[in-house]
Formats: C-alpha cells, structure tokens, sequence
C-alpha cells in the first residue's frame, strides 16, 4: 500500500448513507443552488446603502459559504472537510464582531 | 433508504431558508428588517443543512454538532452586534442633525427630529473626529499630570 492511497482511504467517510441517484443529484442540485445563491448576497454588499449593510451582507455570505463547504463535504464524501467549516466560522465570528464594534464606536478596542 | 429521504428532505428544508433570506436581504427596505432576514439563513437554513448532512453522512456527526451549536452561539451575538451599530449610528445621526438645526434656527430646537437618513451623513467621520477629540483631552491630562503648573494650549 502506497502512501498516497493509504491518505486517500483515511480522508473517505467510513460511514456514508447515501448510494442512490436520487441522494446524489439532489445533494449536487443543492450545491449548486446554494453557490448561485452567493450572487444576490453579494449584490447587498456592493450597493448597500450604509456600512452595517455591507458587513451583515459579508455575514451573511460566510454563512452561505460553511453551508457550501458542508456539502461539498457530502459531494467528495469527506468528513474533513467540516472541520474547515468549524474554523471559518469561528473567523467570521471574530472578524464581525470586531468590524461591528469598529463601525459603531469608531475603533475595536 | 428512509434515512436517506429524510436526510434530502431536511437539506431542502435548509436550502428554502437560506433562499428566503438571501431573497429577504436582497429586497427589504430597511437595515433592521434585513437583518431579521438574514438571521433566518444562520438559524434555521444552516441546521437544516446541518441536520441533512448528519442524517447522510453519520461517521461526522459529532463534528457537525459542534459547528451546529457554536454557530447556534454565535450568530445570534454578530446579529446582535450589528444591529446595535445600527441603532449606534442612527443616535449619531439625529444627534448631529439636532445640533444643525440649533445652529440654524434656535427656534425650532424643540422640534421633534424626523426619520433621519443615516445615508446622508458621514457617520465614520464623525466618529474619528470625536475619538480624535478624545486622545487630544487625554493628552492634555497626561501633560498637566507630569507639570502641574504648565499651561494648557486650548482653553478650558
């Protein structure tokens, strides 16, 4: 067993419950609709009218994006992938926050 | 296989939210009514997503609990944080608009402040200004701490 093929049956799920068509295209649809969704989130961001507007736009666009990266996690059926989507969220969480209290007070700390 | 329907089902039921409120921020009028919107997709979209992937894909379901329940704690506390930069702003706004119309007319000072557009005023200026304000008074305590005695440039 070579190196590269051991990686590669250690980053597969070991317990995946869907083998149908129907899972997989509907999971794929969902990836798809839920990418095509970024574009109106970022319309909000290039002509929201004041600044709050522009961040809850960004806000909101890294939500969309750990809902993304879940099921891109589904499509190449692995699990790792959610562990990404646990640091993006604590980043976004951080960097609203302080973008937040920079708008409202004029400064972050 | 029933697994699976259920596990497509509660994705759908994922994808409608967050459909609605991308639909929601992108068409309503106000920053607080779109920030209702927008705090649909981080509740209700994202753990439907979270619930479908858990139910297909059950070997990570203890690390798709973990983001479910810390984006559970923390997205209320960014939605919160935002919409008191709104109202922080908009406090900044009718509070320069009032100090406008007292230099205008004396008169009307009594006047009830009518919606004010946050949009047509700077508010980030306003804010550096009065925190350079601020670092400039601090300074001058500092000074007249070291030398009691000296002079202060601005008056008093």
């Amino acid at each position: 067993m070579t190196i590269s093929e051991n990686a590669s049956r250690e980053s597969k799920a070991y317990w995946v419950m869907f083998e149908s068509d129907f899972a997989q295209t509907a999971i794929q649809f969902i990836l798809l609709a839920l990418v095509s969704l970024l574009i109106p989130a970022s319309y909000r961001v290039i002509v929201g009218p004041t600044l709050p507007d522009r961040l809850q736009a960004v806000d909101l666009i890294t939500t969309l994006l750990i809902g993304i990266i879940v099921m891109l996690a589904l499509v190449e059926r692995t699990e790792n992938f959610v562990d990404m989507a646990i640091a993006l969220a604590a980043f976004a969480f951080i960097g609203t926050i302080s973008i937040a209290r920079y708008i409202s007070e004029g400064r972050v700390f | 296989m029933l697994l699976e329907f259920l596990g497509v089902a509660a994705l759908a039921f994922g994808l409608f939210f967050c459909a609605v409120g991308v639909l929601g921020v992108m068409r309503m009028p106000d920053s607080l009514t779109r920030l209702h919107a927008s705090g649909k997709v981080a509740t209700l979209g994202l753990f439907g997503l979270l619930v479908g992937a858990a139910l297909l894909m059950p070997s990570a379901w203890l690390r798709l609990l973990a983001l479910g329940l810390f984006v559970l704690l923390t997205s209320p506390v960014a939605t919160h944080a935002i919409a008191a930069s709104v109202h922080r702003r908009r406090e900044i706004a009718a509070s320069v608009r009032r100090q406008r119309e007292i230099v205008e007319d004396p008169a009307e000072s009594d006047a009830p402040t009518e919606a004010v557009d946050e949009t047509a005023l700077d508010v980030t200026a306003v804010l550096s200004r009065s925190r350079i304000q601020e670092i400039i008074e601090a300074q001058e305590r500092a000074l007249r701490h070291q030398r009691p005695d000296a002079k202060t440039k601005r008056d008093p």
